[in-house]
Order: C-alpha cells, then structure tokens, then sequence
C-alpha cells in the first residue's frame, strides 16, 4: 500500500515539476509523505514513514556528481517538561535537583545525506535547527534567565537528548537521506510506538555548498483512533463517568466470574 | 504478533505476557487466598507501567477479584455488614486523602520513590512476620504438638475507647473509632500502593479487633470491593491513571488462574503455604528495594510538566 502511494507521489511530483520548470529555472525541492495520518489502534506498535521528493530544475547531469545535500527534519508537538536528577541521598537514589524546559518536541528526526557538519556551518544549522545541538531547551522557572547563562544545565540539556534518543523519540541518521535517481530521494524513518499524538510537520530542505536553496513543508498528523480514542477522551474529558464505568466494569467481571465458577 | 497498545499507560506491551502475569498473580491468590496487589503492582512496574499507572488500574482489577471472594463468603454468611460499613467509612476518607497525596507527589516527581519505599517497608514487614510465624507452626506441627489457634485473652486497650457500638455477627460490643482508624489506614494504602490491604486489615482485624476468625475474610474482602472501587473513582478524577483495558486484560488473567490456584491449595499445607508466600512478598522487597539502592544506569528522567506552570 505504502508503494502505491509512494508511485502516485513521484508521478504528482513529476507533473507538478513539469509545470514549474517553465517559470523559475533556480532549484526547488518537491517532497512528501508516505502516510500524512497515523492512527493509533490498540495493534499500534510504530510507524514506518517514508519521504519522497526530488530536485527541480537540478543541474545534475549526471547521477554520482552529488552536488545537492537534502535534510529532513521531523519534527511533534511541543510540550513543556521537566527534567529529575536522581541524587543518593540517605543510601537511596532520589529525584533531587529538577528543571523544567518549555516548547521541547515530543518527537524530532533528522535524516541528511551527509554527516550535518558537513552539509553545512554552526550557524546555518542554528537558523534553521537542524541537529540536537540546534535545538532550543529554553529553562522555565522564577530564576529562569539567570539559570539559561549557568553552563550547568548543559548537563540538563544533554541528557534530554540522550533519554529522548534511548526512547527513539529524538533519532539522527547522517546518511538517511538517499539518491535513488539523479534527482529523486528518499528517506525512511520508523517511528517508535511511544510516538506522541498531535501534529507534526515534515520539513525537507534542499542544500548546496552549506547553503539553504529550498525549503518545503509538508504535515503528519497522529492521532487516536477508534477503541484507544474512545477509551482515552472518555479519561481525560469525562474523568468521573470514566471511573464509574471501570468500577461498573470490574463488578461485572467479578459477578461472571462468580457465576461460572460456582458449578462445581 | 500479540502486542497491544495500552491507552492510558501509553505502550506497547505483549498480549501473553499481562495475561500471564494475571494468571501467575490469579493462580497464587487463589492458592493463598490473597488478594496479589502487593504482587500485581510491582510486577506491572518491572514491566516498565508507570507506577502511578500500575496503581491506579491494579486497583481497578482489585474490585473484581474481591466481588467474587466476597460474593463465595456471603453465600455462607461469612460477611458482618455493620463492621464492614464503619471499615468502609474509614476507608473511603484515607482513599480520598491517599489520591490526594499522590497527585501531589506527582507533581514533585516523588510519586515512584513513595510507591517503591511503601512496598519495600510493608512488604519487608509482612513478609519477616509471616516468615517467623510459618517456620513456628512447621515447627510446631514436626514436634508433634498441637496447632495451637490460640484466643486472644478478652480485653486490651481498646476496649477502653468511647463510642462503642454493638457489631452482632461478630460478637463484639467496642469502640467504633479502632475499625474507623485501621479502615482510613488501609484506605490510604489502596490509594498510594495500588492493594487491597487485606494483609494488614485481616491481622488487625483478628489480633486488635479480636473479630472471630470466620467472618474476618469475608468482611474484609466486603470493605474492600468498595474502597477499591472508590480508589479507582478518585485516581480517575484527580490523576488520569487508570487504564481499563489493562485491568481488563487482568481480570481475565486473574480469574483463570485463580481456579487453578483454589485447587492446587487444597493439596498443600497451610503453614508450608504461608512460608512460600513469606518467601515470595520478601523476594519482591528485596529487587524493591535494590533498585533503590543501587545506583541506576541513568540518573536522568524526563517527565511531562503536570499542573506546575
């Protein structure tokens, strides 16, 4: 199904590209996504995702000539989080000294044809945050300012990072963006089961000699869909019905259990 | 191929293995005769559950389980209502105050350590005096003396306390205010460990209450369903942290293996029982209480900001 897709997508991109070429003779990235909408249904174990896009206008003449860098940037919903570090304090370990760092992705990828250092410098990475080191973990709190200049929370800092990219939630992958015609690419992600709901957006950028040609955007979604939607709004926006329905539930559970066991 | 989603805990886990783990937990309830909280909800931590999570959902599971004990004690008269109802007042009050407390702790990122220190300490407690009592009796039973179930002598302390009250399937004529305290006491424990509490409410009940031995399970199990239930009311209110499909799955679990425990006690034991399940609850303390003391892998956590803005 996803090839199908995939195969629509090219032949868009291709007569899309067609129409373009008359106009603008500077390189553009057209891209897109294998599914824009995810749901997740209780047999929800990750997504494989797939962009595809290529080069209009390219002055590849040839296949090996790699004169284009692409980077691929995913990236979820922002949400503000603390940070704990554990501490040993009475011979046990215990969340001691904490953080809280606001407009964090839930969810960041980046996929490059190249290792980021050499696709391009420090500063066009930052302007357009690609790489961990790019991301902006802005600390919240009443001293926040005073606490953002103190080298400390480096430590913070990376170690959101690090938790992130054990949970798969923050991935790299320096070659995982590929060429698979002169101009036409390809990168695969596959997202893990933790993914969090909410909206994502895909963003493909087109580079040459460390410089930024083109940029384009596309959406993802993801969501809750069916049995795990249900259960999960009835939680959080009818909390108290909710409860009465697992209490309702379990007693009914009881009772059945207590009727056919009661044969013998 | 059997991995299911869980709605509220947020992960992936495998079908077989929560079913299993119902049943394991079901099996040695059933063959004990206890509820398996204080199993269920470490083993659904080890498993990577939220403890917040675990607990609010075990709760949930604890209601089911105890409808039927309770319903098999009733049908033979085994349940004093009115002791049960003063329990349940009790209960309800430490229930709501125990949702509370753990909201909070959620909110200073401690919730995990209380949970985990709550287990270790009661656990550590229960387990050392079942331990001692069981190698007694086995003891006792190889030297050929009789298995002494002995009375309590007819008065303590707390036949000394004002608002008596008459309780007349269990005989008693005392003071409310023990069953009151003892009831909130374990009301606070269901709400912070996710149990039904009944291994510290059925030794209350026998040694302080001095309640006759044959209505004691079915009372406690009939204070139980309720403050379970009002556990899992309150902790879907206030924290969001009850996962019904895991408890569901559970249930299931829970109620097979249970048949299969039931029969495989009648084969064994009592004192020889209850040293297997000594055994088993100081097992579960120590790997408690050793990830506490060990230094983790990572001393880093990342959680989502609750309420704290």
């Amino acid at each position: 199904m996803i090839w199908r897709g995939i195969l629509a997508m090219i032949l868009s991109l291709w007569l899309t590209g067609q129409g373009v070429a008359q106009e603008d003779k500077s390189e553009q990235i057209e891209s897109d996504i294998s599914s824009r909408n995810i749901a997740i249904l209780s047999n929800f174990t990750g997504q494989r995702i797939v962009i595809f896009g290529t080069i209009e206008n390219s002055q590849h003449s040839e296949f090996e000539q790699a004169l284009y860098d692409v980077v691929v940037a995913i990236r979820g919903p922002k949400d503000t989080i603390v940070i704990r570090k554990k501490s040993r304090i009475a011979g046990i370990w215990i969340n001691a000294e904490s953080h809280t760092f606001a407009n964090v992705p839930g969810y960041y990828a980046v996929l490059s044809t190249r290792p980021l250092g050499e696709v391009a410098n420090r500063t066009v990475l930052t302007a357009y945050g690609l790489g961990f080191d790019s991301l902006v973990l802005r600390p919240l709190g009443p001293n926040a300012p005073a606490k953002a200049a103190d080298g400390s929370l480096n430590v913070f800092r990376s170690a959101v990072v690090r938790i992130r990219q054990r949970d798969g939630l923050f991935s790299h992958k320096p070659e995982g963006v590929v060429f698979v015609g002169r101009n036409l690419f390809r990168a695969t992600i596959d997202m893990p089961a933790n993914v969090p709901v909410g909206q994502y957006a895909t963003d493909v950028y087109l580079l040459r000699n460390g410089e930024v040609l083109s940029h384009n955007r596309s959406q993802l979604k993801i969501h809750k869909e069916g049995f795990e939607r249900f259960v999960y709004s009835a939680a959080f926006d009818y909390p108290l019905l909710y409860g009465i329905a697992a209490v309702i539930i379990a007693i009914s559970a009881g009772l059945l259990a207590s009727v056919m066991t009661r044969r013998d | 191929m059997f991995d299911i989603y869980l709605p509220i805990a947020e992960l992936s886990v495998n079908l077989l293995v929560i079913l299993g783990m119902g049943g394991a937990v079901g099996f040695l309830s059933g063959m004990f005769g206890v509820g398996g909280g204080f199993l269920m909800t470490p083993l659904l931590i080890f498993l990577g559950i939220p403890p917040a999570v675990a607990v609010g959902t075990e709760a949930n599971q604890i209601v089911a389980s105890s409808v039927s004990g309770a319903l098999a004690q009733w049908r033979r008269n085994n349940v004093d209502i009115k002791m049960g109802t003063v329990l349940l007042i009790g209960g309800i009050f430490g229930a709501v105050i125990g949702v509370q407390l753990v909201k909070l702790l959620r909110e200073i990122g401690q919730v995990d350590l209380i949970i985990s220190l709550s287990y270790v300490t009661f656990l550590g407690i229960i387990g050392t005096l079942m331990l001692i009592e069981s190698v007694r009796a086995i003891r006792r039973a190889k030297a050929g003396g009789p298995v002494s179930t002995r009375r309590p002598g007819q008065h303590n302390w707390v036949h000394g306390l004002p608002l008596k009250m008459r309780f007349k399937r269990s005989k008693l004529y005392i003071s409310a205010i023990p069953p009151l305290v003892l009831g909130a006491f374990v009301g606070l424990l269901a709400a912070i460990m996710g149990v039904g509490g009944g291994f510290i409410m059925v030794p209350a009940m026998i040694y302080l209450l001095r309640m006759p031995t044959n209505v004691v399970i079915g009372t406690s199990l009939f204070q139980i369903i309720f403050v379970t239930a009002a556990v899992t009311i309150l902790h879907s209110v206030s924290n969001q942290t009850v996962d019904v499909l895991l408890a569901l799955i559970l249930m299931i679990g829970g109620v097979i293996g249970a048949q299969f425990g039931a029969r495989a006690g009648q084969h064994l034991k009592g004192e020889q029982l209850r040293a297997l399940l000594a055994l088993m609850v100081l097992a579960v303390c120590v790997r408690l209480g050793f990830d506490l003391v060990v230094q983790p892998d990572e001393l880093f956590s990342v959680g989502s900001a609750i309420g704290g803005h």
